[in-house]
């Protein structure tokens, strides 16, 4: 089992590793389209094509080939060493990130949490009151909030609450007043998702055999639903709720931006408005190791609180759970199994649990 | 556990159990809807046509439709419609309030008429909206039909770049892609486009795969029809739904995704106005003016919710396969 477990974790740091590299080739490549050099290029403005406006190469090495470039950027990056940017010359890429991360994380661990709380009891009772107006309203009010952006909230909440009623300051990171605006709005997308998700992960549970014995030993619904039916039908949660922060801690760029909160996002947006080459890589390949972590990371907890799934996974070579996968490797067989569930009784339903986490997790997929 | 009861519920037959994961709507109601509609209908209709006569019968979603059909003929007319230029400037005349004479909602701080830059704004998001997911339809069409059909070196080739794509978070590929191609609103368009296929370039395979393995494929093959006329005849027309579908949630994210990145000030470079620009233009003046923003901001709310509803619809009445949303 541990020995499965660390061939498993080392085959996937493995892919993990190989599409951080081929995020940076892609980027990288992408830049270099820019014509001219990095370091000559400023302000995107309102230029298109071909403006490259004057400006010193800051960094010495005009003329340096590009994959030469690349190369020393990536040998830096791995030692957490990147070098200056090119538009603050004083500050390191590796510091603004390692400023901007924190005030990131301020927003998408109460964002995540509050999604947390809001989500469970609203997708449980939609799920207990299934066709009832209650079930029908929430899901219709659900859907429309899933896909409204996260912006259009914090817009609506700051015409409110700030200029409206003056409760809160309109714009600005001067301290908790300042959180409140963008983490509601940022939970706003995520808690209608997982709310929907609840419900249908609720009402699987609810048809569950055992839902009817422990009915049958005399328990109270109530005792039931929290202690059998809500503990089973948060564990395919695990898959969700991962993706959710990760999207929150990286995914806040408008927000950040409009309401002036010095985060990633932000850092990243300056980055490009500024062609800020080493500070656009850095942010880039941040954003996908989180993203990709925060997946392995997912996984792994998803296979150790299923047991089935860790199942499943010796009968096949730790089959991991449905995901966007990352790689090359696996995509193969995930996606033929997937393919030939859609196309009907060919597998049928010989791996009842993969079924299970696939149909669950599309719904994850749809939205992220 | 009692693993026969797990296997249960996937059976084929149990259509209810399955739709529940989608859940966007009542899914009883609607596979009601459905099955009656079903019986009603003749035989001899269209798979298309039979979704048109259930999606008309959705109010809200009808009402959705109309009311876009009403944007796009209001964004064509803007320049019949507008009363000014979205850019002459009337700078003794700047932050003019609503319902003042000659200008209904108000003037900017440089006393552009308000009202004639949020008809070109919609002008400006729908034109950004259909053509970027046109674009993004055309690659996932060609991708995902390449790789359906294909199989093999080319499927695993296509299918692992989607994988890449998909460890890139869309909006950041696309402000990547703005950052090297400029603000035209061409390479916006684009931008939006070539970062946003690859859902639907898995939807277009998943699709492929599965009206493969039918019956009327492999009789089209026996008599000899090519790779092409059987991807172009039998193939397209089947997956029309479900393209229909994401195609109607495609539009309304492209214009999330131009008005997103206006507000982080790589949108269409000014003065052609965008909702995003304008709302960042007047996020200054918000507290004495909060017209500036909040007229921007209701008209793409109401634009964001017509298109979701519609979609809604569109999905209710055209996907009969909710599985396929992955």
């Amino acid at each position: 089992m541990v020995r499965e477990l660390l061939g498993y974790l080392a085959r996937r740091l493995v892919r993990l590793v190989l599409s951080l590299l081929a995020v940076s080739v892609i980027t990288f490549g992408l830049l270099q389209l820019v014509p001219g050099s990095f370091a000559q290029l400023s302000d995107v403005g309102t230029t298109t094509l071909g403006n490259s406006s004057g400006g010193a190469d800051p960094s010495g090495q005009e003329g340096a080939a590009g994959w030469l470039e690349y190369f020393r950027f990536m040998g830096g990056a791995i030692t957490w060493d990147m070098g200056p940017t090119y538009k603050y010359p004083q500050s390191t890429v590796e510091g603004l990130i390692g400023e901007a991360f924190p005030v990131s994380l301020s927003l998408a661990v109460p964002a995540t949490l509050l999604t947390l709380l809001v989500a469970i009891p609203v997708g449980m009772l939609a799920a207990i009151k299934k066709d009832k107006p209650a079930d029908y309203g929430s899901i219709f009010v659900l859907t429309t909030l899933q896909a409204l952006p996260g912006y259009l909230f914090a817009l609506l909440l700051m015409l409110i609450l700030a200029v409206g009623l003056g409760w809160l300051p309109v714009r600005g990171w001067a301290g908790p007043e300042y959180m409140i605006i963008p983490v509601i709005a940022l939970a706003v997308q995520p808690t209608a998702m997982l709310a929907r998700y609840v419900r249908s992960s609720m009402l699987e549970a609810l048809r569950d055999d055992y839902v009817t014995a422990a009915l049958a030993k005399g328990g109270s619904t109530r005792t039931v639903l929290i202690r059998h039916v809500l503990r089973n039908s948060l564990i395919p949660l695990v898959t969700v709720v991962g993706p959710v922060f990760a999207s929150l801690a990286t995914g806040t760029v408008f927000i950040e931006v409009l309401l002036g909160i010095p985060g990633l996002g932000r850092l990243f947006t300056l980055a490009a408005r500024t062609r800020d080459m080493p500070l656009l890589m850095g942010t880039t390949l941040f954003f996908a190791l989180i993203l990709m972590l925060v997946n392995l990371i997912v996984d792994v907890v998803y296979g150790l609180l299923d047991p089935r799934i860790a199942h499943q996974r010796r009968l096949s070579g730790w089959r991991r759970p449905a995901r966007p996968a990352f790689l090359v490797g696996s995509m193969h067989r995930k996606r033929s199994d997937g393919g030939s569930t859609r196309a009907g009784p060919r597998t049928a339903s010989n791996r009842p649990d993969a079924v299970r986490v696939d149909s669950a997790s599309s719904d994850a997929e749809v939205s992220g | 556990m009692n693993p026969s009861g797990v296997q249960d519920r996937h059976e084929p037959g149990s259509r209810t159990v399955d739709a529940d994961h989608d859940g966007p709507t009542p899914t009883v109601r609607r596979l009601a809807r459905r099955q009656r509609s079903d019986a009603a209908a003749p035989r001899a209709q269209s798979e298309l046509s039979r979704g048109w006569t259930r999606f008309k019968r959705n109010r809200l979603a009808f009402a959705s439709l109309a009311f876009v059909v009403v944007l796009v003929v209001v964004a064509a007319a803007a320049p019949l419609l507008a009363p000014h230029s979205y850019s002459e400037q009337d700078l003794l005349n700047g932050l003019l309030p609503p319902l003042s004479e000659g200008h209904l909602l108000g003037t900017d701080q440089l006393g552009r008429d308000v009202f004639s830059r949020l008809l070109y704004s919609l002008r400006t998001a729908l034109i950004i909206g259909f053509t970027a997911e046109l674009v993004a339809l055309v690659i996932a069409l060609v991708i995902g039909l390449w790789a359906g059909w294909l199989g093999g070196r080319a499927e695993s080739a296509l299918m692992s770049f989607t994988d890449v794509m998909y460890a890139f978070p869309s909006y950041l590929f696309s402000v990547l892609l703005v950052v090297v191609m400029g603000r035209s609103p061409l390479s916006i368009i684009l931008a939006i486009g070539i970062a946003g296929w690859v859902t639907q370039a898995r939807l277009v395979r998943a699709q492929v795969l599965k009206i493969k393995t039918f019956e009327y494929i492999e009789a089209s093959r026996s008599i000899g029809t090519g790779g092409f006329a059987i991807a172009v005849r039998h193939i397209l027309p089947n997956a029309a739904g479900p393209l229909l579908v994401t195609t109607s949630f495609g539009i309304p994210g492209a214009i999330i995704a131009e008005s997103g990145l206006a507000l982080v000030g790589l949108g269409v470079a000014p003065p052609t106005p965008s909702w995003g620009g304008m709302i960042v233009d007047g996020y200054t003046f918000v507290l004495s003016h909060p017209y500036l923003i909040i007229a921007p901001l209701v008209l793409f709310g109401l634009t964001m919710l017509a298109f979701t509803w519609m979609g809604d619809g569109l999905r209710d009445a055209f996907d009969s396969s909710e599985e396929d949303h992955a």
